[in-house]
């Protein structure tokens, strides 16, 4: 079976099957016999042979979008996308969170809380990570900022202002 | 005895988990977010006390007293937080015939007020950090306040007489801001805590934040333990704890425990209680404020002086005498350090990330101590409360063992569905600085700014091909899965999605 998953911006056709008791996975033109056990329903227990008998242990849990899987690793999350196998749909290009940029960026509030400042107004151009809107809530204060470079569009919101969570606060294009 | 538990989360469990160990019957209170909460399943009873916010829940004295007299409970743990430092409830519980598992209402109101607690400890021999010693109310003019500054001596502090968590707080640089400063803080202190004033205070150069943990019985012992050391701090927040201080020396440890008893005996503290101090780098030492309570960091103290400080809280609450040896709880046993472990996201300016926590692998082994109770897989963690998950602490023989423990098990820690401080904490205990004790209560935020959002999170390359591996196992028997239904059902195989071989898989 031919598999297509992207991780971190770039796709790659994964050849996998099985081969008595292992799988046989070929990709980036190097192959891995892999041993796996599955620890429980989203667990695997992965031995990759090799120089040595590599062990991971890796939890797999479904994304956002279909076909977004984050795989849990000792050393961290790695996001990833699957797909190709049969029948399976195929991604649009850019059309998640993993495909980069692309649209405006709507800023919305992560939490029901309180606007302590709107920093930005329309019009302004504003670059990756600057502060756009302060909003308080789980007894802190926070700074909402920008993704990417960009210039406000709108301004939905005013200082003091209470806000329910997802409320779009601002629009970045 | 019977201890009502006006808390939540992680504390309350620590409680219930101490009244168990000593045959005490537990009550819970919660929330309407809360009622899966661990706190409420350990407990042997517990109470509905209304809708999610704090001041319709958690913070009704109202509800929390009759919730006491329906249960039959004598005696209520206040926890830390919500309403552990309010003296109205502490006044409320005495009123109603209840044990407060505390201080007396009359030692808390004069520990609360910053300034009043200053004229304790100045009266009681112990240095203050250069100030003024009366409140600034709002009759008091700009002119006069400049004055008093000028002759403290800039950078000072303006803090809020009722202050606390750093609200109400403003650094002044020089004399120009000092007024504008005035007035953000008197109306953050008036908003904030219903009580506008100030008092100022000089900002010391390179202050350690150590603090001093005490019991006290009724019977007037007083029992200081080894120092914490907080200087790691976020915008004012403690995020990491360790005992003993790499900058505490034998001869500075008995400074502080004579001054923290001196403060306590003058007021006639009773029960558990913290005295925190600034240092500098001369190993002058002044006093800072009281909390009147059980700390968040009170695990570390348990961890190297062996003594489990929730069990004398209720021995001496019920009026028994400490028997404790005081040479032997400021004598440190090894080593240890907390970390707190938050539902934030520190690639995205440490931001609240509440939500469903999915799963988890919690660390165990040598020298880890885990309490956990903000959250457990399958619940939230609420939007409405401190987003504390969890407090991870680790002791050592030494210092750089109990730091090799910590990192091993922030390695072994995993938490699924939400976003959490963990990454953080790896790279700071790896952090040199940090390694070597070279840190004051300003160099968490300095080196935050220095690195500019770079991520903590950094996966290295060798880990993508075991994502790739796992991805394409999981893909393929999620497909052999779905396959084999399918025949089961005797359907004509066709296009499926992988949304459902995920499901499938769930």
């Amino acid at each position: 079976m031919t598999i297509e998953i992207e991780i971190n911006g770039r796709t790659r056709a994964v050849k996998i099957e099985r081969v008595g008791a292992r799988y046989r996975v070929e990709a980036d033109g190097r192959v891995d016999l892999v041993d796996v056990a599955r620890v429980d329903r989203s667990t695997l227990s992965m031995i990759v042979d090799g120089d040595r008998e590599a062990s991971h242990e890796a939890t797999l849990l479904e994304g956002r979008e279909p076909g977004e899987i984050e795989v849990y690793l000792r050393s961290g999350v790695v996001r990833a996308r699957v797909a190709g196998a049969p029948g399976q749909r195929r991604w649009k290009a850019g059309s998640s969170a993993l495909g980069g940029p692309g649209g405006p960026q709507r800023v919305t509030a992560p939490m029901p809380g309180k606007i302590v400042k709107v920093l930005v107004k329309p019009g302004d151009r504003v670059t990756a990570r600057q502060g756009l809107v302060v909003i308080e809530a789980m007894k802190m204060e926070n700074e909402l900022r920008a993704a990417r470079d960009g210039q406000v569009k709108d301004v939905h919101v005013a200082d003091g202002d209470l806000v329910e969570a997802g409320r779009l606060l601002t629009v970045i294009e | 005895m019977k201890v009502l538990i006006a808390n939540r989360g992680e504390i309350a469990v620590r409680v219930i988990r101490a009244c168990r160990e000593l045959g005490i019957p537990t009550v819970a209170v919660y929330s309407e977010c809360d009622r899966a909460g661990l706190h409420v399943r350990y407990a042997d009873e517990a109470y509905a006390i209304g809708p999610n916010a704090p001041s319709e829940s958690y913070l009704r004295i109202d509800k929390l007293i009759d919730v006491a007299r329906r249960s039959g409970a004598d005696a209520v743990h206040p926890g830390y937080g919500f309403l552990a430092e309010n003296d109205e409830f502490a006044a409320a519980c005495r009123d109603a015939g209840l044990t407060f598992i505390g201080p007396s209402p009359e030692a808390m109101a004069r520990m609360g007020s910053k300034t009043a607690a200053r004229r304790v400890a100045i009266d009681a021999g112990v240095p203050v950090v250069p100030g003024t010693v009366e409140p600034l109310g709002p009759s008091v003019g700009e002119a006069e306040i400049a004055r008093l500054a000028d002759g403290i001596g800039y950078p000072i502090f303006v803090k809020a007489v009722a202050g606390g968590g750093g609200k109400g707080m403003r650094l002044v640089a020089s004399p120009e801001d000092l007024a504008s400063a005035i007035r953000a803080a008197r109306s953050e202190a008036g908003s904030s805590f219903g009580d506008p004033h100030v008092y100022i205070e000089r900002q010391l150069a390179f202050p350690r934040h150590i603090e001093i943990q005490l019991l006290a019985d009724r019977f007037g012992t007083v029992v200081p333990f080894v120092e914490r050391e907080c200087s790691i701090q976020r915008r004012h927040q403690k995020v990491l704890e360790e005992s003993p201080s790499v900058a505490v020396t034998p001869g500075i440890r008995a400074a502080l425990a004579s001054a923290a008893c001196a403060v306590a005996r003058a007021v006639g503290y009773t029960n558990a209680g913290t005295i925190e101090f600034l240092l500098d780098r001369d190993g002058r030492f002044y006093f800072l404020e009281m909390n009147t309570r059980l700390q968040v960091e009170h695990p570390i103290t348990e961890l190297v002086s062996g003594v489990d400080l929730v069990h004398w809280q209720l021995k001496i609450a019920r009026g028994e005498r400490l028997t404790l040896d005081p040479e032997a709880t400021v004598r440190p046993r090894g080593h240890a350090i907390e970390c707190r472990i938050y539902a934030e996201d520190p690639d995205n300016n440490f931001m609240p990330s509440p939500g469903l926590m999915l799963g988890r692998r919690v660390p165990g082994g040598p020298g880890i101590r885990r309490d956990d109770g903000g959250a457990t897989p399958g619940l939230d963690v609420p939007i409405y409360y401190d987003p504390l998950v969890a407090k991870l602490s680790a002791w050592g023989e030494d210092r750089d063992q109990a730091i090799m423990r910590m990192s091993r098990a922030l390695g072994e820690y995993e938490v699924r569905g939400i976003k959490t401080s963990i990454p953080f904490f790896r790279w700071l205990l790896d952090d040199d600085d940090f390694r070597n004790g070279r840190f004051d209560t300003t160099f968490l935020d300095r080196e935050l700014a220095r690195r500019n959002g770079e991520p903590f999170v950094a996966v290295p390359e060798a880990a993508e091909r075991v994502a790739l591996l796992a991805a394409a196992i999981h893909a393929y028997e999620g497909a052999a899965r779905a396959g084999e239904a399918r025949r089961s059902r005797g359907a004509t195989p066709r296009g499926w999605t992988l949304t459902g071989r995920m499901d499938g898989l769930r």
